[in-house]
């Protein structure tokens, strides 16, 4: 079976780019974002979700769930579990392809709304529906390969086989920054391979999750298979503490991820198995430029992972290790680049940095490039904001003191640390002693650097002479090790096996001595 | 690789066109024949013909063009000859001899001296100076020869506004410098029916807000630079010619010089152009557009596209129609079609043909008996050619890279890679491909 990732909307052409802007005016909002369970849909409205460059404006009115409605989910989804995972695999796969074709065919809507809820730039409101498309096809595939394995070695009088089960009901807590993508691939490998879903989506991307469980639903999976509880951070730890819960998949900060991996370890009185957590946490993402960079390269490289998407990805640049002989003229260059930069709507085609999502991530940012100034550190931010929205101007941030809190915390902003090495060794050892590593840059023009550095470092995605964000499904497996998560790969071969319990079936063929 | 011997051209499938096509091409290639070439000329041709049939090595030593610019010193480039030649390395192959001695205390030193030659031998090849200044004896020297030049002016990547400003002055000052030395030139009837100065400009030099989505904040951004550079061009009376570059610039650029031309100040001139890309299948609409777009007459480059490799990797990573055709021959029928169509729009279109391809050439002038278009080769690669066609008193220009060896090295890279590709015209000629073959109708 070969895979293809959906193509991505061809954005330099004139007409495509009309068609996205139809689609952002015919997008009626607010939407409104019920609690699903079973298929039954409870709506009384108590939140919203709004958009970061237009606080006014309310892109969803959602309901959030109750504890009831927890307890109710993880039951429906327990219930619809067996005969979901009966079906098969190819029956499986063929209803997640369909969902994919749902998703499909409405790409620019679904971009529309990642647009307005959670301010991405058309480009990367595109990449996201597409890759959600790309998880649901990807893992349909796998799991059709996962149910036809079979390495065990026979011998005559026995038969061995070895089969994955489904490990019973998957609870997925998603984040916002990747509203579509991140929440369909969870959704997707728990379905794939047979188990029961509730989804508890961001509360500041609700009618995103709404628009994906909407496809699954369509395209055939029970509603009782997958459910939808919208809230805040208390629902979130009510699904993850049930003792229903088998399999928790979260994406999000590493705070909550801790502390979900602490409640999952909690046996709750009368659960009978342990939960496994699969947890993609944060990061504080180095790129590594050795002298002989070619920085025509690296400089447009870094802008883009820095501050694309106001720097609001987990994959995005946090810190740039320069070597000292080309770290001046990097640095003016970096300087003049970061100048150019247009800070505005994301639906204005050709901004690179968007509001970020709320209030509080502003504040949080810009008490970080606070704290650089009180440390004397050189801050390089010269762009100026619109007057509506949660912007925050991109920052470039260098003469740092060691161990200053802007190069050891994860900011989740438009900031970037640069500071000089003495060699790529010297980068190494920095990068190997921070307790992240989820991705990582290396600028080298020498194979043998990039060889030695590919060695060395922990991160779990390395990207050489190239951007260090946007990771494809199947090209590269996404994900990080130490404290950036628990080691697994999404849109990756061995991805699935998170969600399924291996069971092996031995068989003795003989009957009165003879092989039957 | 199997080698698929054209089908032999039926007597009724040869027009009176082809007839004149094929003359014209083998006195173009006896011209080429005759065209004086040095020893040290031929080797590097011997050269590039090799290394167009061994990949790996192709790569290491093009990898090694690039970085050799930006290493510290002559140990640090035999270190980096080194890791590039251990990457090609296969067994039997001299490569492994080689990568052992640049790795030694004694061989380093002395290897990074023969890799820096080598390096800087084949840039002065493709590069005429390392400033306009710098460049105008041999450009005066061209002249003499017979043939005007196109200076281009390479330079780092724009990423910043300093840098657009540099360009942009760096522009202004070369039409300045070259008007002033192409003044004492001799009259050269031929050549003199357009002006004598010609620089070519890249529009992605002149703003670091290339956006494919959107072009209208380049537009925005470049616009007054290259409003100076035309003021400049008129005022001099040169000719400005802005150059094509890959599928994400092609809008922004298109729009930006029609916009310009349009302006009441430029309707009388100065003299300009724009280049036409024969790969893209699309180029009819884009002809169209121009010819729709700027009411005055203007001159179009007509070229095959430098840009191959990265409009289809770049399609392929995306997922996208390559908006380039896939096959040589389509390009080379593409390019023909369009010559036709270039050429009937005299004179509110001036006609440029640029290409080393002797069968595209031939055609060109077995299609404008009147022999009025200019035929435009690269320095350093079209030399021969340059001398073929100077010699069948043609209008010739000889597009002519100017700056320092950092800024040359993209440029440099492209052109050997384009040039020993399997596909090229060049390389099939050193190999002696039949001359009949290869001036077929494509």
């Amino acid at each position: 079976m070969s895979f293809t990732n959906e193509p991505l909307l061809e954005l330099r052409r004139a007409p495509v780019r009309a068609g996205l802007t139809d689609a952002l005016i015919a997008l009626a909002l607010p939407w409104s974002v019920p609690v699903i369970v079973a298929g039954e849909r409870r709506d009384a409205p108590t939140f919203t979700s709004t958009d970061p460059g237009a606080p006014t404006r309310v892109v969803a009115e959602v309901t959030a769930a109750t504890e009831a409605d927890v307890d109710a989910a993880v039951h429906a989804a327990a219930r619809a579990a067996p005969a979901w995972e009966a079906k098969g695999a190819h029956a499986r796969a063929a209803i997640l392809s369909r969902a994919a074709g749902e998703l499909r065919r409405r790409r620019p809507q679904l971009a529309a709304l990642a647009v307005r809820e959670c301010a991405k730039p058309w480009p990367e409101a595109d990449a996201d529906v597409c890759e959600a498309i790309d998880f649901l096809e990807y893992y349909a595939q796998r799991a059709i390969a996962l149910e036809s394995t079979d390495g065990l070695v026979q011998l005559p009088g026995e038969r061995n086989t070895l089969r994955y089960a489904a490990r019973g009901v998957v609870a997925v807590v998603g984040p916002w920054n990747f509203p579509l993508a991140i929440p369909a691939g969870m959704v997707a490998a728990g379905l794939a391979t047979g188990n029961g879903v509730v989804l508890k989506p961001a509360e500041q991307s609700p009618a995103c999750a709404l628009a994906l469980v909407e496809a699954f639903h369509a395209a055939g999976v029970p509603p009782a298979a997958l459910n939808l509880l919208p809230g805040e951070g208390d629902v979130g730890a009510a699904l993850v503490a049930h003792p229903g819960v088998h399999t928790i998949a979260f994406t999000g900060s590493g705070a909550v991820g801790l502390s979900i991996l602490k409640t999952a370890a909690e046996l709750q009185p009368g659960q009978r198995h342990l939960k496994r957590v699969v947890a993609e946490m944060g990061g504080k993402n180095c790129v590594i430029v050795d002298a002989d960079a070619d920085l025509d390269d690296a400089v447009p490289a870094l802008v883009y992972s820095a501050f694309g998407f106001a720097g609001q990805k987990c994959s995005a640049a946090a810190r740039a290790l320069v070597h000292h002989r080309v770290k001046d003229t990097l640095l003016e260059r970096l300087h003049g680049a970061v100048d150019q930069l247009l800070i505005d709507q994301a639906e204005r085609f050709g901004v690179d940095v968007p509001p970020v999502i709320e209030p509080a991530a502003r504040d949080r940012i810009h008490a970080f490039v606070q704290t650089a100034r009180d440390q004397g550190a050189r801050v390089h931010q010269p762009g100026t904001v619109p007057p509506h929205g949660h912007f925050v101007a991109p920052a470039v941030i260098d003469g740092l003191p060691v161990g200053s809190r802007v190069t050891e915390e994860e900011i989740f902003g438009p900031v970037l640390a640069v500071e000089s090495v003495r060699s790529v060794d010297e980068a190494c050892a920095i990068v190997g002693a921070q307790p992240f590593a989820l991705t990582g840059g290396l600028f080298s023009r020498d194979p043998a650097t990039v060889e030695r550095v590919s060695r060395l470092l922990p991160v779990g995605n390395l990207y050489v002479n190239r951007h260090i964000t946007g990771a494809m499904v199947a090209r590269q497996p996404f994900g990080g090790n130490r404290l950036s998560g628990t080691g697994t790969k999404a849109g990756g071969p061995d991805y699935l096996l998170q969600f399924v319990e291996p069971r092996v079936v031995t068989e003795d063929t003989m009957r009165h001595g003879l092989v039957v | 690789m199997t080698i698929v011997a054209p089908p032999a051209a039926a007597p009724s499938s040869t027009p009176p066109e082809e007839a004149r096509v094929r003359a014209l091409g083998r006195q173009i290639a006896a011209g080429q024949a005759k065209a004086g070439r040095t020893r040290t000329r031929a080797l590097e041709d011997r050269g590039m013909e090799w290394l167009a049939r061994d990949p790996a090595l192709r790569a290491a030593l093009f990898r090694l063009v690039d970085v050799a610019p930006a290493c510290e010193n002559r140990r640090d480039l035999a270190a980096h000859l080194a890791a590039l030649l251990g990457e090609a390395e296969r067994p039997g192959t001299p490569i492994g001899f080689a990568r052992r001695v640049s790795t030694r205390r004694a061989g380093g030193p002395a290897v990074g001296a023969l890799a820096d030659l080598v390096v800087h031998r084949m840039a002065t090849r493709f590069i005429v100076g390392a400033d306009p200044g710098d460049a105008v004896p041999k450009l005066e020297q061209l002249w003499r020869e017979g043939a005007a030049a196109s200076v281009d002016l390479l330079g780092e990547a724009t990423v910043t506004a300093a840098e657009a400003d540099r360009y942009a002055r760096r522009c202004d000052e070369a039409l300045r410098t070259l008007a002033d030395a192409a003044r004492t030139w001799p009259a050269r009837p031929t050549l003199d029916v357009v002006p004598r100065v010609n620089l070519s400009v890249k529009v992605t030099a002149l703003t670091a807000k290339v956006k494919p989505d959107a072009p209208e904040l380049g537009i925005a951004d470049a616009r007054h630079r290259l409003r100076t550079l035309l003021r400049t061009a008129k005022r001099v009376g040169a000719h400005l010619h802005v150059d094509m570059e890959s599928m994400d610039s092609r809008e922004l650029i298109t729009q930006l010089v029609i916009d310009l031309l349009g302006e009441p100040e430029f309707r009388d001139g100065p003299s300009a152009g724009i280049v036409l890309q024969a790969y893209l299948k699309d180029a009819d609409e884009q002809l169209d557009q121009l010819l729709d777009g700027i009411a005055q007459p203007f001159t179009v480059r007509l070229v095959k596209g430098a840009y191959w490799e990265h409009e289809t990797v770049e399609a392929r990573q995306h997922g996208w129609a390559a908006p380039v055709y896939e096959t040589k021959v389509e390009s080379d029928r593409a390019f023909e079609c369009l010559t036709r169509r270039l050429l009937q729009a005299r004179p509110h279109v001036r006609v440029a043909i640029a290409s080393h391809n002797v069968r595209s050439i031939a055609h060109a002038l077995a299609c404008a008996p009147d022999r009025d278009l200019e035929l435009q080769v690269l320095r350093g690669l079209g030399d021969d050619l340059q001398q073929a066609l100077t010699g069948m008193g043609l209008r010739v220009r000889t597009y002519c890279p100017v700056g320092d060896l950092v800024a040359g090295m993209s440029y440099l890279v492209r052109r050997l890679l384009e040039n020993t590709s399997n596909d090229s015209f060049l390389v099939n000629r050193t190999r002696g491909a039949d001359l009949d073959a290869l001036l077929t109708k494509p």
